[in-house]
């Protein structure tokens, strides 16, 4: 008995190894290739291993003209809407959480119900008012519209139902104003989940190609994705460097999600384990 | 009191701007562009009734997109639920390092978009990975490279979808197993249950809201499929990876048709409302695990 437990269990391990292998393989070969002198077709097995390491690519990539812009542009955007989110839905969710107001039911109701909405509805329309405004092409457009996520609302509103009233109570009573109760006493019980928010925003907007590639158009304004995307055009793809460019805008995210992996999955998964 | 609610609307008022500027009024807009003829460098509009819906009926590429759109959502669906799941059980055993299988499954969702579709591009050409497997075990490849042929281009898209999303609703599945109480399984120990019959009767009924879930949103987001097609074949070769939203932004953003392309954005909006809400009737939503 205890032995076809243990056989099962080995069992069990290898098939675990092999599917992660197959998982993991793709960014094995984007690793590896951009660490290739040259761009290789796959015939043997010997091919699946880098031939001739070199950090040129990487050099090359970093030195061409724009990347740095692409990678600053990235960072900016993403950073931006990261604070924008701590701040708004910090303010939005402590008012849902605490605060009794007219049409509290109905404007809670068009949190959720936006984020059900499929986004491609905005393709057409947000290009027009975005252009309407006179922010096409400019950071406004990359920025403006994401400030604050439903999900985000959604999330500190219910870490904020769940803390304890004493404190912002006995604030109120030293007399307090409400700004000074949320942010001083409110938003520094909310760490853990402003972290989580902050990680799963900050990665969205990192990977997000879409509307900051419909609202752009001029190549100062790409961010990488859009620049990634946009890189590869109809002639021959030079591979070497167009994943060692890949791996700069992916290798960022994997390392912090090494190191944040808890958050990172509770801020992905949080909208759907809540519910 | 009067300043009190001042400052309740001062903490809301992000959010309802956000909401009327960047919601509500995108979505009546694109509505009321969908009846009509929008002509943007003119900036002239009229309402033209319903005669974008007509020639959406009539538009052969309409089809193809529909028709393309519908057979990835399900090709890929019932694969990426079912690996999904056993991945859930399987990393829910007490095996060595699952930590590290459960973090490894979900690099990839954490993995930009057009990254993973770069890694594909490279992975699917003439020479690539792919190929090379096939030679290995004998079987046939496309001359071209599997991105260039009518019949392997859309089959290879969602191969490398149903490879990307897994990891995600692995640990959906995996919160949901967690949540089931362990008492249960151990009455069912007692009572001299096999493996089956335990997962039939205890695992699938509590797993049956999470699944419900996880196909609504996998769902909704399959149909707007678009990053894909626009870095790996541009709807090609020959329409065959033609989707809505990839026609939706073609019409409207490269041929600034933008009441024909509203129009077709809401056709998809109302095919995938009509679905979410076939998928929450047909799985009983507000069923209860005890029933």
């Amino acid at each position: 008995m205890a032995r076809s437990s243990s056989t099962k269990r080995i069992l069990l391990f290898l098939i675990l190894v092999f599917v992660l292998i197959g998982m993991l393989f793709p960014m094995y070969w984007m690793i590896a290739s951009s660490f290739s002198s040259e761009a290789s077709s796959i015939l043997e097995i010997s091919d699946l291993l880098p031939k001739g390491l070199t950090l040129r690519n990487y050099i090359d990539v970093w030195s061409y003209g724009p990347f740095p812009r692409f990678f600053f542009n990235s960072l900016f955007v993403a950073s931006m809407i990261t604070l924008g989110n701590i701040i708004f839905c910090l303010m939005v969710g402590y008012a849902f959480a605490r605060k009794t107001f007219r049409f509290k039911n109905v404007l809670f109701l068009s949190v959720i119900m936006v984020l059900m909405i499929p986004v491609h509805i905005l393709i057409v329309p947000l290009f027009l008012i975005i252009k309407n405004l006179g922010w096409y092409d400019s950071y406004f457009a990359l920025i403006v519209p994401w400030l604050v996520s439903p999900l985000g609302i959604f999330l500190m509103r219910q870490y904020i139902q769940s803390l304890p009233r004493d404190l912002e109570n006995q604030a109120r009573i030293d007399g307090a104003g409400e700004f000074r109760i949320l942010f001083q006493i409110v938003a520094p019980l909310c760490k853990p989940a402003l972290a989580v928010l902050a990680i799963q925003v900050f990665l969205v907007n990192w990977n997000s190609f879409l509307f900051p590639f419909i609202l752009t158009s001029s190549e100062k304004m790409r961010t990488l994705p859009v620049a990634l995307a946009l890189f590869q055009g109809y002639q021959t793809i030079d591979w070497p460097h167009l994943l060692a460019a890949s791996s700069l805008s992916a290798l960022p995210v994997i390392i912090v999600f090494l190191f944040f992996q808890r958050q990172i999955i509770s801020g992905l998964t949080a909208g759907a384990i809540k519910r | 009191m009067k300043l009190k609610q001042k400052t309740t609307i001062l903490f809301l008022s992000p959010w309802i701007l956000t909401l009327l500027i960047f919601w509500l009024f995108p979505l009546v807009y694109s509505l009321i562009l969908s009846f009509s003829e929008y002509n943007v460098l003119s900036g002239e509009s009229h309402f033209v009734g319903i005669s974008n819906y007509l020639e959406l009926l009539k538009d052969g590429d309409f089809w193809t997109a529909l028709k393309n759109t519908s057979f990835f959502v399900v090709g890929t669906i019932p694969f990426t639920t079912i690996f999904a799941l056993i991945l859930a059980i399987l990393v829910n055993q007490n095996i060595p390092l699952r930590g590290l299988f459960r973090a490894g499954f979900f690099v990839p969702s954490i993995t930009s978009m057009v990254v993973i579709a770069l890694i594909f591009m490279n992975l699917y050409a003439k020479e690539g990975y792919l190929t090379f497997l096939c030679n290995l075990v004998g079987a046939p490849t496309p001359e071209k490279g599997w991105l260039f042929s009518t019949k392997t281009a859309l089959p290879s898209i969602m191969l490398m979808d149903v490879w990307m999303s897994t990891g995600f609703y692995m640990l959906l599945f995996l919160a949901a197993l967690q949540s089931i109480p362990l008492e249960l399984y151990q009455i069912s120990d007692t009572l001299g249950a096999n493996w089956w019959q335990k997962f039939r009767h205890v695992t699938l009924p509590y797993l049956r809201p999470m699944s419900l879930f996880v196909i609504l949103i996998n769902t909704i987001k399959s149909f707007q499929i678009f990053v894909e097609i626009f870095v790996m074949t541009k709807g090609g070769p020959l329409n065959s990876t033609l989707t809505m939203v990839y026609m939706v932004y073609e019409t409207g953003l490269h041929k600034f048709r933008m009441g024909y392309a509203s129009a077709a954005a809401y056709v998809l909006f109302l095919v995938i409302l009509v679905l979410s809400l076939i998928q929450l009737k047909l799985f009983g939503y507000g069923r209860t695990v005890e029933d």
